[in-house]
């Protein structure tokens, strides 16, 4: 594999990281999950990389790849999961710049979409990551009106989750 | 405006809490290996594959005599061809398959790709299993039939195993031995199935009710 290739792929994913992140840490409850799962997504982006034609946008094709391997691919490690959750790390909003109230809702709320099986996880982050039904069908494979239907479904079980 | 809205609002305006890895990090990443479920399926279907394939050849000198002496050579010569004819349509399509694979489809395609490469491999392991049936208990009523001729074949005299016995404690045998293999089977099946591909089957169905 050409240095140059290497280059270009390591540079945009860097740019891009935050996309892989985000998967992460929906997909996982710890910081080594985390890691590992940032790791595997990156090797299977690498593999996939010399076919990336550039008909689409690299952040657009990394949500295929980024998904796919999250649900499909990763094997969940068996290491004890640990009580620090990453929930509790990202949402730590500053007192002053947010109200308590809003900070309390989005807590309950990121721990809810944490509980959803791992389709609705994925149609959930896909339409918080402001993507239409349409690119939203296109990565999972299911046609625009079942993404609605779900969606709505996936919306529902969240309120049911934090409002039992 | 839902709860969920506040949450998209607060998620787009948060990237700069997320972790960093650098430049050189992600260099040192490409050339880990993966640990993917695509390289267990495929690492445990080539093993499967040269197992059954392997086993064929395990045939002790002592059931080639046997089977040379009852006159089942030609038959089992023409059979042998049939078999492996057979194996290598298995081992193309399974190959086939496995090149389907990409990360780059759509997570249904790839989900369905994933479970059609285990599923040749499933039909492989009941076709074994099925001709390992069906080929015991032809051989056994073969067998049977001639106990007489099997007895001098085997020398059971020499064992102290009386010839009105005989018959009854081969077959015996055949059936014990027979019940452990399926057994083994399934414990490595249930292990595969249980461990492996639950997640998979489990999201799979999820996407598939979606479409009903």
């Amino acid at each position: 594999m050409n240095k140059e290739l290497e280059h270009s792929f390591v540079k945009q994913l860097e740019e891009n990281q935050n996309i892989v992140h985000k998967i992460c840490r929906l997909y996982t409850h710890d910081s080594d999950s985390h890691n590992d799962l940032f790791q595997e997504i990156t090797i299977q982006l690498w593999r996939a990389f010399p076919k990336f034609r550039g008909d689409s946008k690299f952040s657009t094709w990394m949500y295929r790849v980024s998904l796919n391997t999250a649900i499909t691919l990763y094997r969940k490690s068996k290491r004890k999961i640990q009580t620090q959750d990453f929930e509790s790390i990202s949402f730590k909003i500053k007192s002053e710049e947010y109200d308590d109230t809003i900070e309390q809702q989005l807590k309950l709320m990121y721990g809810a979409v944490k509980k959803l099986n791992d389709i609705d996880k994925a149609l959930v982050f896909l339409y918080l990551e402001d993507k239409s039904y349409r690119e939203i069908s296109d990565t999972l494979g299911i046609t625009e009106v079942n993404a609605r239907v779900k969606m709505n479904r996936a919306k529902e079980k969240l309120r049911k989750i934090l409002n039992p | 405006m839902d709860n969920l809205d506040i949450l998209k609002k607060e998620w787009q305006s948060k990237e700069q809490e997320l972790p960093k890895v650098s430049y050189n990090d992600i260099y040192k990443m490409l050339l880990k290996k993966s640990s993917s479920i695509v390289k267990w399926i495929f690492v445990i279907s080539v093993a499967e594959l040269l197992f059954w394939i392997g086993i064929q050849f395990l045939n002790p000198e002592s059931n080639i005599k046997i089977i040379n002496e009852m006159g089942l050579k030609e038959i089992l010569a023409y059979t042998n061809i049939v078999h492996f004819s057979i194996f290598a349509v298995f081992i193309f399509y399974f190959y086939k398959n496995f090149k389907s694979i990409q990360v780059t489809d759509n997570t249904k395609m790839l989900m369905n790709n994933i479970l059609k490469t285990r599923r040749t491999v499933k039909y492989f392991v009941y076709y074994n299993v099925g001709v390992f049936i069906i080929s015991s208990i032809v051989v056994d009523i073969f067998f049977y039939t001639r106990s007489e001729q099997l007895y001098e074949i085997m020398d059971f005299a020499s064992q102290g195993i009386p010839p009105e016995s005989f018959a009854s404690v081969f077959i015996i045998s055949q059936i014990v031995v027979g019940v452990i293999v399926l057994g083994l089977l399934i414990l490595f099946y249930w292990l595969i199935y249980g461990l492996l591909l639950r997640r998979l089957n489990r999201n799979y169905k999820e996407l598939e009710k979606m479409e009903d």
